[in-house]
């Protein structure tokens, strides 16, 4: 169990000895000084230093330049292409298909933590509520996929086309659901909910930090409950307009629980690879333990099995039945060059990390634990190029412009998130459960 | 600090001291209490709990154990037999094609993999927790103690055994005095309970371990020796039905015969079919060489000769009746030898045939092509013929025979 | 209630002077006392009645065959497989609460882990007496095994029914060890507590010479939590394999991608649901009220509320890509579903399963003990009918009009399904009175008491304690 173990060293209340007071800002000097004197000042009685101060603004610049430059350059490179950007799009769909798991990742999860009423995960929470409060943002970079089919243009749904549509029966059939209209209006509504939710964590929490209200928390785990079912449906029917409907004729009622399982997925990494970045400039230093980490290596680790088993049953089950309608999709992603991205994701994305991420040790351990979630990042993004792109292309074709998208939707999820982060806290300095969080420990 | 409990002599004098029993009444205390014992370089310690008390492990210096790795060999083992298994008997010892699937198909084996990975893991790491902890155990020292029976309701209990190195009885002692505990107690030995099983219960175990093998030893036996006698069936399954199968002798009727024929003179309800022309396609005796006045011909009637032609002529005769379907193509490419070729129905032969004849042929069938009459409707098998009459004459057709505005649609 | 509560010899405060021994006394007691409340009387005398209908039709069903069932073309698999699904089902919350919820750390499932790991056994051997007596030849059933024979075959393991008779022994094998292994403390607890000679010897031969050992302890906990990890997939693992026996067809309304989850979350709803309805009156008879708490109801209703709504997720996603698809045959057996032959069935299963779990949402409903009854029966009504809907609609309304038909069950259908019950109530009854109820020395282990490391402090409650007493 979360043990409450009550350990004075690290009270967070302003109770605790000058003796400990002096050992945990001992332990904040080991770690890299930060360069922000403001950001040393000690809030609420931390030693720690909880707020990213002007690093913010300089990690906005250079994620944000980093950003604008590679869409900009990806853009460019798919304008050569001479092909109306068709192929620029399918990319651009894969990589953002990385930028949508981790950031409805991170929403799911913040309201999940609600939900459950977590406590070991109160100091994590905010950074996972700063991710997920990227949506607008998600919301302007999903235009390049929206206008095309708004405009009725089919360079990649093919049911945006008017006049393809007429030419097919099952499209037709379709078009009560897959037309123009109808698809700007779920998107307007996805990400309309989306961002309206998780502006309403954040600043819900950072009220709380200010005003450190007893009813928000009960008030925020009372909305999370409404939240989830909304969520579950949005992201079911979202992932089915983005992905599933690039290849209009299949169809599997498992595929949203699929990217489900990439969204939980990319929101662990994301929130383990920013707490190491985080510590390496000496926020948070004595905050986050090896604990947390040891906690979200091991959610990693079950949803690595989770993909699998979902991936497997989705797979399987087609396999078996083996309709054309259904089977011919994992035909084209089980034969030539495909077939290779399919075997690498079988084993790069559940064999190798299954015992990669198996025994307490590696997930005690912030090197190995960066490098698995690096691994599962380029995973993550395998499984969306191997979702998108056959639709495409008959064989493999990984080229600068997928790669330059995948960086730039990154960078601008990092930009955002630095931005909003701000001169703000970076842990819920108020929450009723911030001790048990602290002197939380695994058994 | 009281010694409350003296333990008896035996008959040998005196049992040896078995160690010294310190007890607690909180979790604060124990763990005080083996930060100490575990500082003073004790080995051969041990404190009993109800339940696994949080941190005790750090407290006593307990180092981890291999059980882990003990249920990853297990686990991998049963992976291992899993996919040998379903290897050995489905793709080689028994090669079945089933639906369609390869006889060595990863993707349905992969559920039997998992649970025997996890089956033979799972009872593993319970055996191996059994063995590792050294149970069962069924007699110790402490039962000896009265105070113990606690151990596993409300008390904490430290045991240092005489057998330590560092042991001495009255620094050990002192040093358990120092840890506060409730009370003190000196354990001897227990020389009444012996700790070894009694012969007789030895004596079964054998008996039933090699009794166990008799039916295996049985069954390899039977697995390579042949045997006249059949097979003892105890279980009758359906051997003994209570009805007549046919061609079985019936005693109820005089003829002896458990299938019945009609009796004469007379027609089932529907099944009287006078109309000669119609069900049989001859008209005095000969072949008829119209349809019959009871069949309407007529466009309806067309195309339903077309659909029942497409569905059962086809195969064979193929779709323009060239005797070019499917069927015969492929038993041309076996070139087996024993097939006879269907015949290509737009032939001169079959043109000049009459249309009762080929009605007789339908239903009857004819050298290698089956009878269908029991399954084509009778007005169907006329409808058959009026769409092949249609086939032979578009086949000898001649751009004249086309309307004017048809012509240059060619 | 009130009155049968006067023969309760259970209802006073347990005795103890410190909360460890109020504990080990308040679960010891129920199966140390001479004579247990008039209720158990009754009721096992009930079970036995009930069992005896089920061993009585079994019977019946082996002496003149399956044909006694309404079990015939085109719904060859109609009740004995329903009820398979149903009770393996049922078997499901049992190793979620102890698995799963100790791997998510939830305290709460110790007031109630040991009788849903209980009920889980019970649950899965009610559901292999099924399959068992469906293959009609019960004298065979070593067929489906993979042993050498004198017919020089092999099992065929590209089948998922071969699957199943490895997923459900695996289950039922795990299930067991799990439970046993978290006895054996609390079977030394009974051992060191026996009066009686016959008591001291049995629960002492079980207990396999447990003392409590902190050596052991660390060992017991390793494989406890190596055996929950290894537990928690395989519970995902059978349900997802039942479900394959049907998703791996191209029957319409069969062959879908989500039943592997959506059969793991219905079992889980089903589970518990059964286990709040036996909760309560375990509760109310045996004076555990101190133990499973109206917080423990609470929060078993509230996974209620969210395995339902995954459950109605899987209905709703189950209809869009009916029409979805512009699979003809699919998009029939959906209507035909809803409106077709079978429609009071399906909205049986709609308004138990989807509806009626929604008045959780009221605290007043989900803290309250006879709502939580009420509505944890009709959880089991509707997964039983979840089940039906899902053989009996696709059986008889597959591809060709010319096999379709409708499943009319017999009198000993319902003889053998309601009979099943009479084993389960009886198997539960005897395990109410002679093995511990409660995990003791795990409730200990998370008492507040358990975790004042520092004497010197005072102890703190930090949020509320797991356990009250």
């Amino acid at each position: 169990m979360a043990t409450a173990k009550k350990d004075p060293k690290k009270s967070p209340t302003g109770t605790k000895t000058g003796t400990s007071a002096a050992k945990a800002e001992g332990a904040a000097k080991k770690t890299s000084e930060p360069d922000d004197a403001a950001a040393r000042v000690a809030v609420e009685g931390f030693a720690d230093s909880i707020r990213l101060g002007t690093e913010s603004s300089a990690m906005f610049a250079k994620a944000g330049g980093l950003a604008v430059v590679c869409l900009a350059v990806s853009a460019a490179l798919g304008a050569s292409e001479g092909d109306g950007f068709k192929r620029w799009s399918y990319g651009y769909i894969a990589a953002f298909g990385v930028a949508l798991a981790i950031t409805a990742g991170s929403l799911f999860w913040v309201c999940l933590q609600h939900l459950v009423n977590a406590k070991w995960s109160v100091v994590v929470r905010r950074i996972g509520e700063l991710f997920a409060a990227n949506m607008p943002l998600l919301a302007i970079l999903a235009l390049p996929v929206v206008v095309p089919v708004v405009l009725g243009n089919g360079v990649v749904y093919e049911w945006a086309d008017k006049t393809k549509v007429a030419s097919e029966e099952i499209l037709k059939h379709k078009s009560g659901y897959l037309n123009p209209g109808f698809f700007l209006v779920r998107m307007l509504f996805y990400f309309g909910f989306w961002s309206i939710l998780a502006r309403y964590y954040l600043n819900s929490s950072r009220r709380q930090d200010e005003t450190g209200g007893s009813e928000i928390a009960p008030t925020m785990t009372r909305v999370s409950g409404p939240a989830m079912i909304a969520f579950g449906l949005t992201i079911t029917f979202c992932s089915i307009d983005l992905f599933m409907a690039v290849e209009p004729r299949w169809f599997s009622t498992m595929f949203g629980v699929y990217f489900f399982a990439s969204c939980v997925l990319g929101v662990h990494v994301t929130l383990i690879l920013t707490l190491m970045w985080l510590q390496r400039r000496g926020r948070l230093a004595t905050t986050i333990t090896t604990e947390h980490y040891h906690d979200l290596g091991k959610m990693l680790f079950a949803f690595v099995i989770f993909w699998a088993y979902i991936g497997f049953s989705q797979f399987m089950l087609i396999w078996y039945a083996n309709l054309p309608e259904e089977t011919a999709w994992f035909k084209q992603r089980f034969f030539g060059g495909w077939g290779a991205v399919s075997w690498t994701l079988v084993f790069g994305h559940f064999v190798i990390p299954f015992f990669g991420l198996l025994s307490r040790h590696i997930k005690r351990s912030k090197a190995l634990l960066a490098f698995w979630c690096f691994w599962m990042l380029a995973m993550i993004y395998i499984d969306m190029y191997w979702l998108v792109l056959p639709a495409i292309n008959v064989e493999p074709d990984v080229r600068a412009m997928d790669l330059l998208a995948l960086l730039g939707l990154l960078s601008a999820l990092v930009a955002g998130a630095a931005r909003e982060a701000g001169k703000k806290n970076l842990i819920p300095t108020k929450d009723p459960r911030l001790e048990q969080s602290l002197a939380f420990e695994n058994i | 600090m009281s010694d409350s409990h003296e333990p008896q002599a035996s008959e040998s004098g005196p049992a040896p001291l078995h160690g010294l029993l310190a007890e607690y009444t909180t979790t604060g205390d124990i763990l005080r209490a083996s930060k100490k014992v575990r500082d003073a370089g004790f080995s051969r310690w041990d404190t009993f709990t109800p339940f696994p008390v949080h941190g005790i492990d750090r407290a006593m210096g307990i180092r981890m154990t291999i059980l882990p790795w003990i249920v990853l060999g297990a686990g991998l083992t049963g992976l291992g037999t899993a996919i040998l298994l379903q290897w050995w008997t489905n793709a080689y010892d028994y090669p079945w094609l089933i639906s369609g699937k390869p006889l060595w198909s990863i993707p349905a084996n992969v559920p039997i993999m998992f649970e025997l990975t996890v089956l033979i893991g799972g009872v593993t790491a319970f055996i191996a927790m059994l063995v590792l902890n050294n149970l069962p155990m069924p007699a110790h020292p402490l039962d000896q103690v009265k105070r113990f029976a606690r151990a596993t309701d409300d008390r904490f209990f430290l045991l240092i055994e005489a057998a330590d190195p560092k042991f001495d009885a009255d620094a050990t002692r002192a040093l358990l005095d120092s840890t506060r505990p409730h009370a003190i107690e000196s354990i001897l030995e227990d020389r009444k309970t012996s700790d070894k099983l009694p012969t007789g219960i030895i004596y079964a175990l054998v008996i039933a371990t090699v009794a166990s093998a008799v039916p295996f030893a049985l069954a390899a036996k039977a697995r390579y020796t042949k045997s006249r006698s059949t097979r003892i069936h105890l279980i009758q399954d359906m051997d003994a039905q209570p009805k007549y199968k046919a061609q079985r002798e019936n005693p109820v009727f005089a003829d002896g015969r458990s299938t019945r024929v009609p009796d004469p003179e007379t027609v089932a309800v529907g099944e009287l079919h006078e109309d000669d022309h119609f069900y049989r396609g001859t008209q005095n005796g000969a072949f008829a060489r119209t349809f019959p006045p009871t069949f309407r011909v007529d466009e309806t009637a067309m195309l339903r000769g077309e659909q029942r032609f497409g569905i059962y002529c086809t195969p064979c005769h193929g779709f323009g009746a060239e005797g070019n379907g499917m069927v015969a193509k492929r038993a041309e490419e076996l070139a087996q030898g024993t097939w006879t070729p269907p015949s290509n129905l737009t032939d001169q032969r079959i043109r000049d045939m009459p249309v009762g004849e080929i009605f007789n042929t339908i239903t009857h069938g004819i050298r290698n092509m089956p009878a269908y009459g029991p399954q084509i409707p009778t007005s169907d098998r006329w409808a058959i013929i009026l769409y092949l009459r249609a086939l032979e004459r578009s086949h000898a057709a001649k751009i004249a025979d086309l309307a004017p505005a048809e012509r240059t649609g060619l | 209630m009130a009155a049968i509560s006067d023969v309760n010899p259970f209802v006073s405060a347990p005795v103890g002077d410190n909360a460890f021994a109020r504990i080990t006394d308040n679960v010891s007691r129920i199966a140390e006392v001479e004579r247990p409340p008039r209720a158990w009387y009754i009721a096992f005398a009930c079970a036995l009645g009930i069992l005896s209908i089920f061993l009585g039709s079994i019977g019946w069903v082996v002496w003149t065959g399956i044909g006694v069932w309404g079990t015939t073309m085109p719904a060859a698999w109609a009740f004995p497989i329903v009820n398979f699904v149903f009770w393996i089902g049922i078997g499901h919350a049992g190793t979620l609460i102890s698995a799963i919820l100790f791997l998510f750390r939830q305290t709460w499932r110790t007031a109630i882990n040991r009788f849903a790991e209980a009920m889980t056994i019970f649950a899965v051997m009610c559901a292999g007496v099924f399959p068992g007596i469906h293959i009609g030849r019960p004298w065979l059933p070593y067929y489906m095994l993979p042993i050498p024979n004198q017919m020089d075959m092999w099992p065929q393991f590209r089948s998922p029914l071969e699957w199943d008779i490895f997923a459900v022994s695996t289950y039922a094998t795990i299930s067991i060890v799990f439970w046993y292994m978290g006895m054996i403390p609390d079977f030394a607890t009974f051992r060191d507590r026996a009066t009686t000679f016959w008591r001291r010897l049995c629960y002492g031969v079980v207990a396999m010479g447990w003392r409590g050992s902190s050596r052991q302890w660390h060992r017991y906990e390793r494989a406890y939590l190596i055996l929950a990890a290894l537990a928690t997939p395989l519970v995902l693992s059978v349900h997802s394999v039942v479900s394959f026996d049907f998703a791996t067809s191209q029957l319409p309304g069969w062959h879908t991608t989500i039943f592997p989850p959506y059969f793991v979350a219905g079992a889980i709803f089903g589970g518990f649901g059964m286990v709040v309805m036996l909760a309560v009156p375990a509760r109310q008879f045996f004076g555990l009220k101190r133990i499973i708490q109206i917080r423990h109801l609470e929060v078993m209703n509230k996974v209620l509320i969210a395995t339902s709504l995954l459950v109605g997720y899987s209905y709703m996603m189950e209809f869009f890509v009916a029409w979805y698809s512009g699979n003809k045959y699919e998009a029939f057996t959906f209507v035909n579903r809803a409106f077709g032959q079978y429609a009071w069935s399906y909205w049986a299963m709609i308004s138990c399963n989807v509806l009626f779990p929604q008045l959780h949402w009221f605290k007043a409903v989900r803290t309250n003990p006879i709502a939580t009854l009420i509505i944890g029966m009709f959880i089991n009504v509707g997964m039983w009918f979840e089940r039906f809907v899902i053989i009996c609609t696709s059986l008889t309304r597959d591809f060709l009009p010319s096999s379709w038909g409708y499943f009319i069950p017999t009198k000993i259908d319902f003889m053998t399904l309601g009979g099943s019950f009479g084993l389960f109530f009886t198997l539960f009854l005897l395990f109410c009175r002679y093995l511990p109820m409660v995990a003791m020395a795990e409730v200990k282990a998370f008492h507040p008491s358990a975790h004042a490391h520092e004497p010197d402090h005072p102890v703190e409650h930090t949020g509320q304690a797991p356990v009250g007493i």
